[in-house]
């Protein structure tokens, strides 16, 4: 009988900012474990949230093994330790930055209410058995999100914007906000162009569904039988990546102990589908590879999921990207998204114009749609190598109005 | 107890959570597992700041809230504060399900066989379309304790299960997920659904089959009563919650008592009093009993909804929608059980007087800023005043401002939908939304 434990050392910090006021301080401290036991083909599996003694958890992990939750698979092993903080934040230099932020906003934007956090978060994923696997994977940044709307607005927000960084540099926020909120009331007109330009975690949802090997093997993917052809752009790549530095408290491994080399594993080439993602459970079923895809069930046996995908940079910065056309960028979009036959639709509540580094000011709600094939295909322009405007990484793709 | 410090107000929230899962996918089973987890929010607030700690160590809490003290600023008129001053003082222990109908006492098996009753009875194998089905049960037990430095101290449990079946059926490449989900605060009442989930399955294939890409738009749009719960929801439950318009001129203004904010045919209430739906409360997170709040009485605005905070902020009475997820959360306003109220018309008549329109069926879900949205999952044509082909839409949207005013029939057909969960600030709540069959005159389409 072999054992493992998964753990989660979460502390988190929060300044909350109400009415463009302070309103409270909250602190959250807390360890979740999974307490794992493999014997004869199954997994007996107890989690605990909280302190308790190990010798118990693992005798009801035993004691659970009754539940016949299959798990066959051979134990991973391996030693590693990653720890990407910068620096760590007491609960009163927290409470300064915030301060610090409530005062610019409140001094340069007077006629905005602002809402949001100042938070600071520390995170320690680790895995380890008897077998000798022995992973950590620790984190932590320091993320100021802001709410806004302007005194005249009838609605209940008029947008948000967010910078995290492990070392908190205040000029990179001032300048966000800066670029937000100093052309907002400006209105302006809808570009008869619409290149959208976005952090792209949103569009990546559909790429999600599509590339489960399980759905790839039962039909329910939209890119079925289409391994090994070309289904986007040339230019367009897609790597799950847990070792780059704009990855927040992403472990290097999976819940099942399996560490891709170089923390990377390429899904599109250049346009092409090389793989789907699979758990051992899931490639085992299917006969494809696995590719530690698997997600961390502390509650259950590891289920297939963990992908942290990103389109691949190009070598152009954004605004090369858009050659002295202008961009769209929406910041409040809620509702619709992606549908069955891949179509893409939503309602653009909030919107900017920009020249892909500045806000040149508002543009009216409008409506936005296109087709997955065409947003990665025909339509997509490329990912800057900069980090213009989201202090992040971000699409450029053609699209078009709707109603 | 607990030894509360002076010049400060301070409450405690203790909550214990049992939850179990069991899954099935495709013959397989993906999740059979039970936790329990127990935890406490201690806060302390001088009158200018709010202070929190979340720990799972109950032997924890009173240093826990003896070191947020030591931070916050003790202030001796702490008591006529006028947020303090709002906080009702109940004693009261409300345990609902301390008996038989407790789902704790549940076995492992009955669960499962729960499941695999619905499969036997429910999942046709034979049908070639269909490519995955998944059939699952999950259940929750929860009792919290609140007690408060202004002397509450009251015990309340609340409970759900659920049981359902979904089916994904591919045509031409498109996958269409249909199937039903029945949940509720009691075990047997998940018994007997068969025929309603096979109907469901029939009617979600001949969709996949059957429907066409409608042409975006504006059209007349007639929405069923489960359509019509979650556009009460987010088209104006979500403007009802008092925390969006403190120190909001403007928006005091624009939803201001008395105003006209929608058509005479239009009353909606919100009230966690309304055992056994999904968003009853016995107390709130602040220990408020909740209350009957009348949102929008014929059109006229005559309410919304509070925590202690914004009750204090604009004058009003607490209604008790002081709502936190759970021990790891601060309570703020949300909805509890808001519904349209029920009118006069039959729903064959509301469908009748739709020359070219849309019926929307049912929905995955909303969003509710001033410009709503939902993004149905099956709606038909009305042609001529019937149900004609099934459509594909991606997105309905409206505006609150103009909306309510452009509903011209309200059904006699009110129902409940005990499944919503409802998001707000990171946060996802149980509510349950409520409406009749309503026709709105003018809704974009995309």
């Amino acid at each position: 009988m072999e054992r493992e434990l998964i753990t989660s050392e979460y502390s988190y910090r929060e300044v909350k900012i109400e009415e463009t006021k302070i309103k409270t301080f909250s602190k959250d401290d807390r360890m979740n474990r999974s307490f794992r036991v493999y014997d004869g083909g199954y997994a007996g599996i107890q989690f605990v949230q909280g302190s308790a003694d190990e010798d118990t958890c693992y005798k009801k992990a035993q004691d659970n093994l009754i539940l016949k939750r299959p798990y066959k698979f051979p134990l991973e092993t391996g030693v590693r330790h990653r720890d990407k903080t910068e620096r760590e934040y007491s609960d009163k230099e927290l409470m300064e930055i915030a301060r610090e932020a409530v005062t610019y906003l409140e001094k340069n934007y007077p006629d905005f209410i602002f809402g949001g956090e100042v938070s600071a978060v520390r995170e320690v994923k680790s895995m380890s058995n008897s077998l000798g696997l022995d992973y950590s994977n620790t984190d932590g940044m320091l993320n100021i999100g802001i709410s806004f709307k302007h005194k005249d607005s009838k609605d209940i927000t008029d947008g948000w914007f967010s910078i995290g960084q492990r070392n908190f540099d205040f000029k990179k926020f001032t300048d966000m906000a800066d670029n937000y909120l100093s052309n907002f009331t400006n209105m302006v007109e809808l570009p008869e162009e619409l290149i959208i330009q976005r952090q792209y975690y949103g569009f990546l949802a559909k790429l999600d569904e599509c590339l489960n090997a399980e759905n790839l093997a039962l039909g329910t993917s939209l890119l079925t039988g289409m391994i090994g052809e070309k289904v986007f752009a040339d230019s367009f790549s897609l790597t799950h990546d847990v070792s780059d530095k704009e990855t927040w408290c992403t472990p290097f491994f999976d819940g099942e102990g399996v560490v891709q080399p170089d923390d990377k594993r390429i899904y599109i080439k250049n346009g092409v589908l090389i793989s789907g993602y699979a758990d051992k459970f899931t490639a085992n079923k299917y006969g494809v590879p696995h590719t530690g895809s698997a997600g961390f069930g502390m509650t259950d046996v590891p289920y297939n999921g963990n992908v942290n995908f990103r389109i691949e940079r190009s070598g152009k910065t954004v605004k090369e990207l858009l050659d002295g056309r202008l961009s769209v960028v929406p910041i409040m979009a809620a509702g619709g998204g992606f549908n069955d036959k891949g179509e893409y639709v939503t309602p653009v509540q909030t919107a900017l114009l920009s020249d892909g580094e500045r806000f040149l000011g508002r543009l009216p709600e409008f409506a936005i749609k296109g087709n997955m094939f065409d947003m990665f295909g025909k339509n997509f322009i490329g990912v800057g190598s900069d980090d213009p405007i989201f202090n992040d990484k971000q699409i450029i793709v053609k699209m078009d109005y709707s109603k | 107890m607990y030894v509360f410090p002076k010049g400060l107000y301070a409450d405690i929230r203790i909550e214990k959570t049992e939850t179990a899962a069991y899954m099935v996918h495709n013959g397989e089973v993906k999740q059979n597992s039970e936790t329990s987890v127990t935890g406490a929010m201690i806060r302390v607030y001088d009158g200018k700041m709010w202070y929190t700690s979340v720990t799972n160590e109950l032997n924890a809490v009173q240093s826990e809230l003896d070191s947020l003290a030591a931070i916050a600023e003790p202030n001796d008129d702490i008591a006529n504060d006028p947020v303090v001053k709002m906080f009702e003082v109940n004693k009261d222990k409300v345990l609902h399900f301390d008996g038989e109908n407790d789902v704790r006492k549940i076995t492992r098996q009955q669960r499962e066989d729960l499941v695999s009753h619905y499969i036997s009875a429910c999942v046709d194998k034979t049908i070639p379309e269909m490519k995955q089905w998944y059939a699952g049960y999950s259940q929750a037990h929860v009792i919290k304790e609140f007690y408060s430095s202004k002397g509450a101290e009251i015990i309340q449990d609340y409970q759900q299960c659920g049981v359902w079946v979904f089916f994904d059926f591919v045509i031409g490449e498109i996958k269409t997920t249909g199937g039903r989900n029945f949940r509720g605060m009691f075990f047997d009442k998940l018994f007997g659904h068969e025929q309603e989930i096979i109907d469901r399955r029939e009617r979600y294939l001949d969709y996949a089959k059957n429907a066409v890409d409608v042409t975006p738009g504006d059209y007349v749009c007639v929405l069923s009563p489960a359509v019509t719960g979650m556009f009460t929801h987010e088209s104006f439950g979500h403007k009802s919650e008092a925390d969006f318009m403190l120190n909001d001129k403007t928006l005091q203004e624009e939803w201001v008592m008395g105003k006209k904010v929608g058509s005479e045919l239009v009353s909606i209430c919100d009230s966690g009093d309304m055992f056994p739906h999904r968003g009853y409360i016995a107390y709130d997170d602040e220990g408020t009993a909740p209350k009957e709040t009348w949102l929008i009485k014929n059109g006229v605005l005559t309410g919304r909804l509070h925590d202690a905070n914004s009750a204090s902020v604009l004058g009003e009475e607490l209604t008790g929608n002081a709502r936190a997820e759970d021990f790891g959360y601060v309570p703020m306003v949300r909805m509890t059980n808001t519904y349209m109220q029920a009118g006069e018309s039959t729903p064959e008549e509301i469908i009748a007087g739709v020359d070219d329109g849309i019926y929307v069926y049912n929905v995955n879900y909303g969003t509710g800023q001033g410009t709503f949205t939902m993004q149905p999952n099956c709606c038909y044509r009305i042609r001529n005043g019937k149900l004609a082909e099934p459509l594909r839409v991606n997105v309905v949207t409206g505006t609150v401002f103009q909306t309510l005013f452009d509903i011209d029939a309200v059904g006699n057909d009110l129902e409940f939908c005990d499944l919503s969960t409802c998001g707000k600030n990171g946060q996802s709540m149980p509510v349950s939304d409520g409406g009749p069959t309503i026709r709105v005159r003018k809704l974009t389409i995309n």
